[in-house]
């Protein structure tokens, strides 16, 4: 199943994490659903990101006036393919003071789903594992709002969803 | 598509189930989770086994979706990757959770009401 290597190789520094799901949907549709604020919002802890999505825009995540949860740089845009980014986490001093690493977004179509690869790198050695920590949940609430249209209610997938209203 | 449930498991959940029900397989995962992305060689090392006992298991991990690949420069690197688990966590334990978790930030709620006055 996992026989093919599309994945172009990752140069660079740093530690590294990779997440992987197939999501049954088109590439089309997994980039809508990664770069509209709304729909982020929806398996993202309730965290909308902001941007123009070309390539060297920025990217603001948060919700406005209740917290910032990250920013960085749109390095690489090519939807609906891929998607590089900086990766500056906002969400606390301690992450603040990790800096910057780097998030790639690949789309591969197989078959009638997607497979969606996030790759976390440029990480320091013992980065703190918040920083990547919540792709698991992320790409989960992902999967489920594309392939059910309904929202995770594990405790958290939603923690920051009111703290706008 | 499995039972009813309407997440779909393109990997096949059997698949994942298959994979952890050997001792081996979940102490690559283990190694992993330790250090992630390790090169097979790295990974041989940790285990009385030969390269190509070990590039079996490696393979089961990765067909079932819980060992992804990934190339930098020359080495090619294995990662763990916990998103399979999360979804099966999602399917049976989120609604034990969110019970437990609707009081407790009921509670919440009403403590901070409590602080306002």
């Amino acid at each position: 199943m996992n026989e093919q290597q599309p994945y172009a190789v990752i140069d660079g520094h740093g530690a590294m994490n990779v997440f992987e799901i197939y999501i049954k949907t088109t590439p089309e549709r997994l980039w809508e659903a990664i770069t509209d604020e709304e729909m982020r919002s929806k398996y993202s802890f309730g965290v909308g990101t902001v941007s123009e999505w070309t390539a060297g825009s920025e990217y603001k995540s948060g919700v406005p006036g209740a917290i910032e949860i990250a920013a960085g740089v749109n390095v690489e845009v090519d939807p609906p393919r891929r998607l590089v980014q900086t990766f500056t986490a906002l969400w606390s001093d301690d992450v603040r003071a990790e800096g910057e690493s780097r998030v790639t977004w690949e789309i591969e179509p197989v078959g009638s789903s997607c497979r969606l690869r996030v790759t976390h790198d440029q990480l320091s050695a013992d980065a703190n594992s918040e920083l990547f920590g919540g792709w698991p949940m992320i790409l989960s609430g992902l999967k489920t709002l594309l392939e059910t249209g309904d929202l995770l209610d594990t405790p958290g997938s939603l923690r920051y969803a009111e703290a706008g209203s | 598509m499995t039972c009813d449930y309407l997440v779909t498991y393109a990997d096949g959940m059997d698949d994942v189930f298959k994979a952890l029900a050997d001792p081996t397989r979940r102490e690559l995962l283990d190694a992993l989770h330790e250090s992630n992305g390790q090169t097979l060689s790295e990974l041989e090392a940790r285990f009385e086994m030969t390269r190509f006992g070990v590039m079996k298991h490696l393979k089961v991990l990765e067909g079932a979706g819980l060992l992804v690949t990934q190339r930098r420069g020359r080495e090619k690197l294995h990662f763990l990757n916990p998103v399979p688990i999360r979804t099966i966590y999602e399917r049976w334990v989120s609604k034990y959770a969110e019970s437990w978790a609707a009081p407790l930030s009921q509670l919440k709620h009403d403590l901070e009401k409590e602080e306002e006055r």
